[in-house]
């Protein structure tokens, strides 16, 4: 890994929690707190993206509530799955970092759910709870509720993630990208 | 014996949360999990973070056995009911309910205790000690250090925006729009200035090979160690016993 993407990764870190306040600030039912990981993983590739979204939850575990270790295969998988969609292109716009993102929010929903079934019962204190009980009010079984409710939520916010780092990507100056050795995005 | 603990090297609270976490999740409840919680707690009350453990605890537990409670008791009730106020409600569910969240309060108190009475840097140096790659010790080093500036950075771009007429207001949609606003300069910001500290980086030989000395060490006695091995050995028999049982 080069030393550009080595010195981004706190920054990126650090932005998926300075991000996570803005949308918190702003009472966004999204989370976007794996933008930096995102934006790490579209400049570097799939090993930066992992080791910033792992670094992400151990540092937010350390700072905020150990929960986040929990979750860290979901970062990890959210990492190496936007460093691959990087490879085929997928962050050149924003109509197809939409269809990355997409992708994206089926596949860390998916790793969720096994951790949400095994530690929180099948249901987390939030949003995506909300919509495991609606969803079981409506008699599916927990797995396919978790399921979908995990998807559903994570699938819009990745969608975002994705779109946002695409606009900012084609915004950032050629000579940056060109150090990650990378096409100009937007080329 | 509560000075030594203050003083005890992180990667032994590390193995020792670690074990009571096993203990939460493997030894059946309610045994494994209070045993867990209340030795989390009682650590945590030794060493000066007693109530801010209790009430990060509290904060994820009650939550969660309410949500489940109402998931599985009201909204979805499994086994044989019974009717409160004209509504279905299992009774069957509350047992379950406090089983999960107890483990879920135990895991999050043992964690909890070596987050908050272990200053990161120390445990990033405990771990270098133990051979953690210079890498490594960087990402994890400066991540714990950009933090707040990030978060000092997040609240003037927040401000700057609002003085030059952005509305942050509004339903979710235009409070959504106003989101790239905000993260965009605040992403390119962060990407340029990691190419400043990459030169940085470079220019103080971080590449360079061999072994790095540290200004100040961590203490790690005999003792210690062998405590770690014995708990780590232990949280191993735990999981191998909890794959059998």
């Amino acid at each position: 890994m080069s030393t550009i993407a080595l010195a981004l990764i706190p920054r990126a870190v650090a932005l998926n929690l300075a991000i996570g306040a803005i949308v918190a600030a702003l009472k966004l039912p999204v989370y976007l707190d794996s933008i930096g990981t995102v934006l790490v993983a579209a400049l570097a590739g799939p090993l930066a993206g992992v080791i910033t979204g792992v670094t992400s939850n151990l540092v937010l575990g350390m700072l905020s509530s150990p929960i986040f270790i929990a979750f860290i295969p979901v970062t990890a998988v959210i990492g190496v799955t936007a460093g691959i969609a990087s490879r085929v292109g997928a962050f050149r716009s924003v109509p197809r970092a939409l269809v990355a993102g997409m992708v994206i929010g089926l596949l860390a929903g998916a790793t969720s759910v096994p951790i949400v079934l095994a530690l929180f019962g099948g249901v987390t204190a939030g949003g995506t709870g909300i919509v495991t009980i609606v969803l079981r009010a409506l008699d599916l079984p927990l797995a396919s509720a978790a399921l979908i409710a995990s998807v559903s939520v994570d699938v819009i916010d990745k969608m975002l993630s994705c779109a946002v780092v695409a606009a900012v990507l084609a915004r950032l100056p050629r000579r940056i990208g060109a150090r990650f050795g990378l096409p100009h995005p937007a080329a | 014996m509560i000075a030594r603990l203050r003083r005890i090297n992180p990667l032994t609270a590390v193995a020792a949360a670690v074990l009571l976490v096993a203990m939460a999740y493997v030894v059946p409840a309610p045994v494994g999990p209070l045993a867990a919680l209340a030795l989390s707690l009682m650590l945590a009350a030794m060493t000066g973070a007693g109530r801010r453990v209790a009430i990060l605890t509290a904060a994820v537990a009650v939550p969660t056995w309410g949500f489940l409670v109402v998931m599985n008791a009201l909204v979805a009730p499994e086994g044989e009911t019974i009717r409160v106020a004209g509504v279905a409600f299992a009774p069957g569910a509350l047992v379950p309910a406090a089983w999960i969240s107890l483990r879920l309060g135990a895991a999050v108190a043992a964690l909890g205790w070596v987050v908050m009475t272990t200053p990161p840097q120390r445990l990033v140096r405990a771990l270098a000690q133990r051979g953690l790659p210079a890498w490594s010790q960087y990402l994890l080093a400066a991540s714990l250090a950009a933090v707040p500036e990030a978060r000092r950075r997040a609240g003037e771009v927040l401000d700057a925006q609002r003085c030059r007429g952005l509305a942050v207001g509004g339903g979710p949609l235009a409070r959504l729009r106003a989101t790239l606003p905000l993260a965009g300069p605040l992403m390119v910001s962060l990407v340029t200035e990691a190419e400043r500290r990459a030169i940085a980086l470079d220019a103080r030989a971080f590449d360079a090979r061999g072994e790095r000395t540290s200004l100040t060490e961590v203490a790690d006695p005999d003792g210690e160690r062998m405590l770690r091995m014995v708990m780590w050995g232990a949280v191993v028999g735990l999981v191998l016993w909890g794959f059998v049982r």
